[in-house]
């Protein structure tokens, strides 16, 4: 079982599918359609889609998961009506904002208006085909995909002053130049955190981060880098403490106060698809993606599908810090966000990369053990 | 970006009612502020002329929906200067009862509505919650849990239900600690510091320039309660002291209106104690009759319209959770008060918005409006 991966499971499907449709053709037909690269092109598709119907139903899950723990954090229940304690609430919410029209402001940009909340959902849509899920599970091996994945990760201010500029709309104009602001000051102590975390492990690949740490997860030795990676990753995810783009008391709703139906759903789950990314990413630079050490019983470990179960874990139990974080802290202000960025964070991301660079060269702390790789 | 004017409201989550704030900022900035009122203009001082003394009660309620017992006492101590007539005391405990309970109901739903303001949700339904335990007591003695109609020219409509006292007290040791849990989640955390503190400040000065009254002149050092000052009802016999604060900005109206909570439940244990130890009748026995019968029997429509009574004139202030509320009634004779006036407290503080929001940031207007307590009822009556 172990070599189950996504792939392969896409390539036994297509080819298991178009064996029997091959078996009842007649012969030319048959061998064209039984052709190894047919079925390598559709195992790709099939590959992709079972990638996006999965990305979709964490969202999804994600959203559940929020409801029902700010609930339990505010002494109510959150969803309990559609489905068991409400698992389908949220496919009922999308099917709303679906049938929805989509009301567009005379006023407004058609072009922009548009494409900004498409565009914006898309790429955070391309990123799951970066990150890796368990060993197998990703599409392929990429170098860089770290930084791959961050750089798709920072196109989002762009479509979002985008769609907020061509709203024609003084709160979505103001609530754009603050998501534009505070994104672009957060990146910067965010790739410094990541920094770090490439120089312990010597890799920019996402696979070979998460196997650096089979028995030295890099949340203790980097503690630094977990901290500013945490708060950055809030900032880009626009939660609260730092949802101001969207401060909903002073902006109504920010840079989406003209968006309804169906664009409208393309910016929340957009949201929650950078919420599931940012934990994934925390989970995977600093928490041992889906290994587990080697003093772990191998029951723990040797299960069918373990590495899923428990990097979905720790995803989840990730994304509910940053519930408990929106469920207790007030909301900061522009001015004060950007001076603790540029003033704080950077300097505390600069540490961070020092801290690391200082491991790599003394290659073994007292507790945590030895870096495993000479590194860089 | 270049200056602009911006309308917050009237439909707007800063607002919390329905009234429009126009703002004009330079990028995030406020340059000037407008508090245009008015959306929510019902009358209510007209359409007490045409009706009976009692039925103006139904619309003290409607006057401000977060603090309607508290109106009704306003119009009430005034109707009663008006027509000479003199409350049984056990009425006028029960009156204080009332304006204790819906002062902490009030002072519930500005934290609820304020934290939310500044970004946080969860004491938001704390809030809301424990506002539910009062708004259960009003049902058990008022049959209402927002518009009660609960006191009568002459003392109140009805005595306590059994077990009413002990289920209050019940209800007040659950909201003192509860106090202080706000406290942890509010003043605990640096960022509320950051967000609230040295922000809308309103020195005294201007605070009586302006005739702001009520938490925001407390809060600005100015040891100023009627309760204390001018005591009306029963509170000269009541031990409490008045919330104070130095700092003039949005952390001392917090603390301010939070220590009031406290001295509320003070008084609400001393006003139990009272109640249970002495019965007696709750509505005063020498009412003129139309004041019990607000239509006249069928056929004889003169019936009421002869009645000629003392004439006079009624005048009173009570500590309102929102600040120094005053109502003015003329007797002329009649069963109808010929002219009603009455007096917010919140127009006044609002209207001094210019005062207090200029050269803070756009993101700075939701919790200094909120540390106002806006309630729109009352200020367009």
């Amino acid at each position: 079982m172990s070599n189950l991966t996504l792939y392969s499971v896409s390539f036994d499907l297509v080819d298991a599918v178009l064996s029997a449709i091959g078996s009842v053709l007649p012969a030319p037909l048959n061998a064209w359609i039984t052709n190894a690269d047919l079925i390598t092109g559709l195992a790709v598709l099939v590959f992709a889609a079972l990638l996006l119907a999965a990305s979709m139903l964490n969202t999804i899950m994600l959203i559940w998961w929020e409801r029902k723990l700010l609930g339990r954090f505010m002494d109510r229940r959150g969803a309990m009506h559609v489905g068991y304690a409400g698992l389908l609430q949220n496919f009922a919410d999308g099917f709303k904002l679906f049938r929805k029209t989509t009301v567009r402001p005379r006023e407004a940009d058609p072009l922009g208006f548009v494409s900004g909340p498409t565009a914006y959902m898309v790429t955070s849509m391309i990123l799951f085909g970066v990150l890796p899920i368990s060993s197998g599970w990703n599409s392929g091996a990429l170098p860089l995909s770290l930084l791959l994945a961050l750089a798709i990760f920072s196109f989002a201010p762009l479509f979002i002053f985008v769609s907020a500029w061509s709203s024609n709309n003084k709160y979505s104009l103001m609530g754009g130049m603050r998501s534009a602001a505070q994104m672009i000051a957060y990146e910067v102590p965010l790739l410094l955190a990541v920094v770090a975390v490439v120089i312990v492990s010597g890799s920019f690949d996402l696979t070979t981060i998460v196997y650096e740490q089979q028995n030295y997860w890099f949340w203790g030795p980097l503690f630094v880098a977990l901290l500013v990676f945490v708060a950055g990753m809030l900032a880009e995810m626009e939660r609260i403490p730092f949802d101001l783009p969207e401060a909903e008391a002073e902006l109504v709703e920010g840079w989406n106060t003209e968006y309804g139906g169906m664009l409208f759903a393309f910016f929340m789950l957009a949201d929650y698809l950078r919420a599931l990314i940012g934990s994934i990413l925390v989970v995977l630079l600093f928490l041992g993606g889906w290994t587990m050490p080697t003093w772990v019983p191998s029951v723990a470990t040797s299960f069918p599908l373990a590495g899923i179960f428990w990097f979905m874990l720790k995803t989840y139990l990730v994304f509910a810090v940053f519930i408990w974080i929106r469920a207790s802290l007030p909301r900061v202000r522009t001015d004060q966000l950007l001076r603790v960025g540029w003033n704080r964070m950077i300097p505390l991301s600069l540490l961070s990369v020092f801290l690391a660079a200082a491991l790599v060269t003394v290659k073994c702390l007292p507790v945590f053990g030895c870096v495993p790789s000479p590194g860089i | 970006m270049s200056e602009m004017w911006i309308n917050m409201g009237p439909q707007h989550p800063m607002t919390h009612g329905l009234w429009n704030l126009r703002v004009r900022i330079d990028g995030e900035v406020i340059l000037d502020v407008d508090p245009e009122m008015g959306y929510l203009h019902r009358g209510i001082e007209k359409i007490s002329e045409d009706r009976h003394y009692n039925e103006v009660i139904t619309l003290m309620d409607r006057t401000c929906y977060v603090a309607g017992l508290s109106w009704e006492h306003l119009y009430i101590l005034a109707s009663e200067q008006a027509l000479h007539i003199q409350p049984p005391e056990r009425a006028q405990y029960l009156r204080v009862l009332c304006e204790e309970f819906q002062r902490i109901a009030s002072h519930l739903m500005w934290y609820a509505a304020f934290v939310q303001d500044i970004g946080l949700m969860t004491p938001f339904l704390y809030g809301m919650r424990d506002r539910d335990l009062i708004l259960d007591l009003f049902q058990s003695y008022t049959g209402a849990r927002m518009t009660y109609e609960y006191m009568r020219v002459g003392g109140v409509r009805n005595d306590l239900p059994p077990g009413f006292t002990d289920q209050a007290r019940k209800v007040l040791d659950w909201l003192g600690p509860r106090f202080d849990e706000y406290d942890r989640l509010c003043l605990g955390s640096d960022i509320f510091h950051k967000r609230c503190d040295n922000l809308g400040v309103l020195k005294a000065n201007d605070c009586v320039r302006h005739g702001v009254t009520g938490p925001m002149l407390r809060s600005a050092g100015l040891r100023r309660d009627l309760r204390k000052d001018r005591p009306y009802a029963v509170y000269d016999q009541l031990d409490f002291e008045v919330a104070r604060a130095d700092t003039a900005d949005v952390t001392g109206r917090y603390l301010v209106r939070m220590e009031e909570m406290r001295q509320s439940i003070r008084i609400l244990r001393q006003v139990l104690d009272w109640l249970d130890h002495h019965p007696g009748p709750v509505l005063a026995h020498e009412l003129p009759r139309w004041l019990g019968a607000p239509y006249a029997p069928v056929g004889r429509e003169g019936y009421l319209l002869k009645r000629h009574y003392p004439k006079g004139v009624g005048f009173s202030s009570i500590e309102e959770p929102h600040g120094e509320a005053q109502a003015y009634v003329v007797n002329e004779g009649g069963e109808h008060p010929y002219r009603v006036k009455f007096r917010s407290p919140v127009f006044a503080n609002v209207s001094a918005a210019r005062q207090y929001l200029i050269g803070y940031r756009v993101a700075d207007i939701p919790p200094i409006m909120g540390s106002v307590d806006v309630c729109v009822g009352e200020v367009d009556r």
